[in-house]
């Protein structure tokens, strides 16, 4: 079925060439003005669209977006001086609304192919003798046949600017000297690749890098395996058949879910300090008190960190695992028992293949929301630099070093530039676990 | 909890932040007034008429009700004008930087001096024209040179100073021994001697705590780099060189400073592991309230915290609370730092003591660069630093007055705090960027110190002073290496 | 031989149930703490014997509701439950919408969606964050608390992998046959699977409800006046002498996700147990 689609979607579609040279006279108006051709062939109020939308694109390059695009490549010219009333240019914002220029410029001329392409399909249409769509057939495709369109607008719209605007602006950043002295109302200028090199150079920077990306690594695998395995087996516990007060038993970790994570954090980290309960109890049975989270505490402050992760974590999963069971095809355990297989038997063969395929996704993000997990160590143990690390310590993650590095320090460039080698890294990890999995090749597989 | 926000407040900061040409302090002599100074044109003395100013206070002004009595005193005084100053209403910790340059920040704010100077770097705040205000003579140029700084060769002030803030001891004279006066008043001046000198608050600690051993004598987080600082500068060492002006030269380990660090050690070794971590800084109101410590080291504005648990615990104890606030007041004093030895050893009989050192800062208000009424504005800043208003401050707030007058008419810690700042006993935390960059690795220094206290005789890291001065000389090299490696 | 089964069946009984009563203890032990923390009567933890207070009282509550002056918490609770009420409907909207449409649709950009959505996801955050403050101070958004309901919205489909997953697990057949009756997608959508995926549903939604409802960080960025402070926000900015008003508030906040959690159980775990079509 996914291959006959397939072949429908990959009809061949005519370039812009020729559409120039065989186009009608109406394709040839909706290149010059947006529409036009559309109202030509009588689609009104697709063409008022068209035009209107063309319109406010001008009306923006017009009143700013040249200029955002010029300050894109130049991030300001005059220096701002509140003390002489001089107001100067922002460099950073000119970045930024650089980019957004330049994003609406490719949606105008997506629009604006979209237009052309209109047009020509409309003549085609004609040509084969067939009417043109009225404005009504085609909204009401749009709640059918492409309802993947109307439905993905909206998202697509949001995640570009508040996801991919952000992220872009980031990568960028790692290409110019912002940061240090050099922030607003200093003017930050393009550096090329010149934040790599310093990091390539720079003798301190490897041994910690590789030191925390080893850790990093172990900490997301044991962390994500941890909470993973916790949740799923909550579920099925809770699932099961002898369990009497479901609701009841499942509201402990949703209390727990219920509770935001730095208060959660705050309250452990106080709990194992000198002065928390803990010790209160081992001071008042005669030992001595244990530095639990303190600077000598390597392995047990990261031992205390994966099991607050995994109490923090394990409801939410816990939650999901339940929808997800609740979904199984209790057909195929009756198939099973009649056939004599046992629960252990049951479990690894129909449960588990269909738990992880549903959740391949979940335990992607896990890992990746482990992998970049600022809150645990930077509430638990932070403020501490390490002999042999180089301005973090030995609990941090990477991204608690970068932003030791780029907030407390303030070195944004560097920061940017680190933070986008962790990305290429991770991503490009990530991505091939992900492409192999069932999840995203086989889709179809509980069909 | 509060710590918490000024960390992730780098989260909120971040791109503006901080400032633009680095350097630039004053590195003249404290004593010079500087020559040419003066505020920024936008100062005409034309009040701009109906006009409201935002005002950013700290949270004790504003919980006290003082901050509600001065802009209710303000407004009426400027009503002809239409001028009315209205709280702010934002988070102490803001970011003037980041907030104010697109509409949101405050028009006038009152912030430490570390804090207003990294804006004034950046241009942030405007520079005043501090000489035509009428608290210019009253206020030492001490508390003037935390706001001073020079651009272009002219010298600027960009803050207004209101008070001294420092490190204080706090102590319960009811807790002092019944015979104090006979055993703890060698030089009988008729003030116990573990609070003239740390020497005999380590005796009195130790001698404490072997009669009860649940009980202790002076307790304190040692890892906090502002508190623990002033026992390195006491022996010669400093935040920056040249007046804490030059980012280059870092003195953490400069002159003897190992011998604050022993001192460190040696009192650590009289407290219990809680002086590890932060657990003494949020336990000791409710400690001291009940007896469990006699002393402790804590800035002044927090005296209402503990005078509250005190209160309170004397009424426990079955008092009415009119007695238990009488007894309060009588048993719970605030004073400066006791002296420290020479020789940096408090095992020692009979010490040389010499004054000790503390870090400090200077609180004061400041104009931001992004008001549209900066005239208005000084005329609140004006208002605000008058005699009436500051006294008024030090009445319901219990501050130490930088103006002269307030102090001396105040008295007692005021007056010594004042005379301290003169002495330069108070160190002034740097008032240049680079200063963000001390705290973590101090901070792990100091940790690392007094946990030293706590390892076997083995596992020691700082067994004797060279060890300690070669700590020391790390934490300047992280320090350097934050500021430096990825400039 | 049937003895033995029903031994083994109370033996596992009675290791579930020992089982699930040590899970309850861990999670429920330290919320406990809290809630108990929170009546203390003396309002330090430093005055408790071991784990717990001597004395409670309410105290704590009060002043949490009634002295407002500097800290406003009624206040903050109802921002938060504006932002969290709007991003959540909104959210889960767009997300259950994102993911059933990746899952059912076959068209040309959907792979290179999916690595890019997956790929996004791993950036770090808070790097991020400058360019959506700025991003935000050019929309005039900052001290608004819709501004933050549309970034936590505009967000929540990022997260549609989870919701997807589920989607897969649900037959197309039951799609095909209603296509054949003549059904268009959209009546498929709101119709046929809208039903059969409750327990995704409400799992996004209670998601996206309590995100907002504790992140700390965007609402920090954004909102810059007092009185618009969420909770978390709020919380965070109390004076470190004022533990037994933190736990108060940490309690009082965690309330209305409980409820919900009650409310929305039922919809959660019968979704499709109760016997649809299997393909």
């Amino acid at each position: 079925m996914e291959k006959v689609k397939k072949t429908k979607i990959k009809k061949k579609e005519a370039g812009f060439g020729t559409l120039f040279k065989k186009g009608s006279s109406q394709v040839h108006m909706s290149m010059v003005i947006m529409g036009a051709g559309q109202f030509r062939y009588g689609a009104y109020a697709k063409g008022v669209m068209f035009f209107l939308l063309e319109a406010a694109s001008i009306w923006y390059f017009i009143s700013r977006g040249f200029k955002d695009l010029q300050g894109f490549f130049t991030l300001g010219e005059i220096k701002g001086d509140a003390w002489l009333g001089v107001a100067g240019d922002n460099s950073v914002i000119m970045l930024l609304m650089g980019i957004l220029a330049w994003i609406i410029l490719a949606a105008f001329i997506y629009l604006y192919r979209l237009n052309v392409r209109d047009a020509w399909l409309m003549q085609q249409r004609v040509e084969q003798g067939k009417t043109v769509r009225s404005f009504r057939e085609e909204a009401l495709q749009l709640l059918d046949k492409k309802f993947y369109i109307t439905v993905l607008v909206l998202p697509v719209v949001g995640v570009c600017v508040f996801n991919i605007l952000p992220i872009v602006f980031m990568v960028l950043i790692a290409f110019t000297n912002y940061g240090g002295n050099i922030v607003p109302p200093e003017l930050v200028d393009w550096v090329g690749f010149a934040n790599f090199g310093k990091l390539m150079t720079l003798a301190q920077f490897a041994p910690t890098f590789f030191r925390i990306l080893g850790w990093n690594l172990l900490w997301a695998v044991l962390s994500t395996a941890l909470n993973y395995f916790a949740g799923l087996g909550l579920a099925l516990l809770l699932d099961k058949k002898c369990v009497k007060g479901k609701v009841v038993w499942r509201a402990f970790p949703v209390l727990a879910y219920a509770i935001p994570g730095f208060i959660t954090l705050l309250a452990f980290k106080f709990m194992f300090s000198y002065g928390g309960p803990i010790n209160q109890m081992i001071t008042a049975a005669g030992g001595t008190a244990v530095g639990f989270l303190d600077l000598d505490a390597k392995w047990s402050a990261r031992l205390i960190g994966l099991l607050v992760n995994c109490w923090i974590s394990t409801p939410s999963i816990m939650l999901l695992a339940t929808g997800i069971l609740s979904n199984r095809d209790e057909s195929l355990y009756e198939a099973a028992r009649i056939d004599g297989a046992t629960r252990f038997a049951q479990f690894r063969k129909l449960t588990l293949p269909f738990v992880l395929f549903s959740t391949m996704p979940v335990l992607i993000s896990q890992f990746v929301g482990n992998f970049n997990n600022f809150g645990i160590f930077y509430f638990l143990r932070g403020g501490l630099y390490m002999d042999g690390y180089f301005l973090a310590s030995d609990t941090d993650l990477l991204i608690n070093w970068l932003y030791n590095l780029s907030i407390d320090n303030n070195y944004y460039s560097i920061g940017a530039a680190i933070s986008l080698v962790i990305f290429l890294i991770t991503s490009v990890l990530s991505l091939v676990v992900y492409m192999r999995s069932p999840s995203y090749r086989e889709e179809d597989t509980f069909q | 909890m509060k710590k918490h926000v000024a960390f992730l407040l780098g989260v909120a900061l971040l791109a503006g932040s901080m400032t633009a040409c680095s350097g630039g302090g004053g590195e003249d002599e404290p004593e010079q007034k500087a020559g040419s100074t003066g505020g920024s044109s936008v100062f005409t003395g034309d009040l701009e008429q109906n006009v409201t100013i935002r005002v950013l206070e700290n949270d004790t002004a504003i919980s006290k009700g003082y901050f509600a009595e001065l802009i209710a005193a303000f407004n009426e005084a400027y009503a002809d004008e239409g001028i009315v100053a209205v709280d702010a209403n934002m988070d102490q910790y803001l970011d003037l930087a980041n907030d104010g340059p697109y509409g949101y920040g405050p028009d006038v704010l009152y912030q430490a001096n570390d804090v207003v100077m990294q804006y004034a770097e950046g241009k942030h705040i405007y520079p005043l024209p501090v000489e035509e205000l009428e608290c210019y003579d009253q206020i030492p140029e001490a508390a003037w040179a935390a706001y001073r700084t020079e651009v272009d060769g002219n010298t600027y002030y960009c803050g207004v100073p209101v008070n001294v803030q420092a490190p204080m001891l706090y102590y319960r004279k009811d807790l002092l021994p019944e015979n104090w006066e006979e055993e703890w008043d060698a030089d009988g001046n008729q003030v116990p001697d573990m609070i003239e000198n740390w020497t005999d608050m380590y005796r009195f600690s130790i001698k404490r705590h072997e009669q009860d051993p649940s009980k202790y004598g002076y307790m304190k987080s040692l890892y906090d780099t502002y508190f623990s600082a002033g026992f390195l500068f006491t022996y010669g060492g400093y935040v920056f060189g040249d007046h804490n002006t030059n980012p280059e030269d870092i003195g953490f380990s400069a002159g003897e400073a190992e011998k604050g660090a022993q001192v460190l050690s040696q009192l650590a070794g009289v407290m219990n592991e809680e002086c590890i971590d932060d657990t003494i800084t949020s336990n000791c109101y409710s400690k001291l309230a009940d007896g469990t410590y006699f002393a402790t080291l804590t800035t002044p504005d927090v005296y209402s915290t503990f005078y509250d648990e005190l209160v309170m615990a004397y009424e426990a104890e079955g008092m009415s609370s009119q007695e238990a606030k009488a007894a309060a007041d009588e048993n719970l004093i605030m004073t400066t730092v006791p002296a420290l030895p020479e020789s940096g050893d408090l095992t020692e009989a009979d010490p040389v003591q010499i004054p000790s050192k503390t870090m400090g800062g200077i609180n004061g208000y400041a104009i931001s660069a992004y008001t549209k009424s900066p005239n208005a504005c000084l005329a609140f800043v004006e208002f605000a630093t008058g005699y009436d208003r500051i006294m008024k401050r030090y009445e319901m707030l219990g501050i130490a007055p930088a103006r002269e007058d307030a102090a001396l008419q105040a008295g007692g810690v005021s007056a010594e705090l004042y005379e301290r700042l003169e002495n330069e006993d108070t160190v002034l935390m740097p008032s240049i960027k680079e200063v963000a960059q001390i705290w973590t690795p101090a901070q792990t220094f100091f940790t690392d110190l007094a946990k030293d206290a706590f390892r076997s005789e083995a596992d020691k890291k700082y067994p004797n002073l060279s060890a300690m001065k070669s700590g020391l000389e790390q934490v300047d090299g992280q320090i350097h290496d934050a500021i430096f490696t990825l400039k | 031989m049937r003895n033995k089964i029903k031994w083994s069946r109370a033996l596992d009984t009675g290791i579930t149930y020992l089982l699930l009563m040590a899970v309850a203890f861990v999670f429920f032990f330290p919320c406990l703490w809290l809630i108990l923390a929170s009546f203390s009567k003396s309002g330090t933890i430093y005055s408790f014997q071991g784990f717990f207070p001597q004395e409670y009282s309410f105290a704590s509550f009060q002043k949490l509701f009634m002295d407002t002056t500097m800290y406003n918490y009624p206040k903050w609770f109802l921002n938060t439950l504006f932002v969290a009420v709007g991003s959540c409907l909104l959210g889960t909207f767009l997300t259950i919408l994102t993911a059933y449409t990746m899952s059912r649709f076959q068209f040309k950009m959907r792979k290179p969606i999916m690595k890019t959505t997956m790929v996004l996801g791993m950036f770090p955050s808070f790097m991020g964050m400058i360019a959506v403050y700025l991003l935000m101070t050019q929309f005039n958004l900052i001290n608004h608390l819709w501004g933050l309901i549309l970034i936590y919205a505009a967000g929540a489909p990022m997260g549609y992998l989870t919701q997807k997953g589920f989607f897969d697990t649900i037959p197309k057949a039951i799609d095909e046959a209603a296509r054949i009756d003549g059904a268009t997608n959209f009546q498929v959508f709101t119709k046929i699977n809208l039903p059969l995926s409750k327990p995704i549903i409400v799992y996004t939604a209670l998601t996206s409800f309590t995100w907002p409802w504790s992140d700390f960080i965007l609402p920090k960025l954004l909102l810059k006046e007092k009185n618009l402070y969420t909770v978390a926000v709020g919380l965070m900015s109390l004076d470190e002498t004022e533990f037994a008003r933190f736990a108060a508030g940490s309690v009082f906040i965690a309330i209305p996700i409980v409820i919900l959690y009650f409310f929305l159980v039922k919809y959660m775990v019968n979704g499709m147990a109760a016997g649809a079509v299997k393909g």
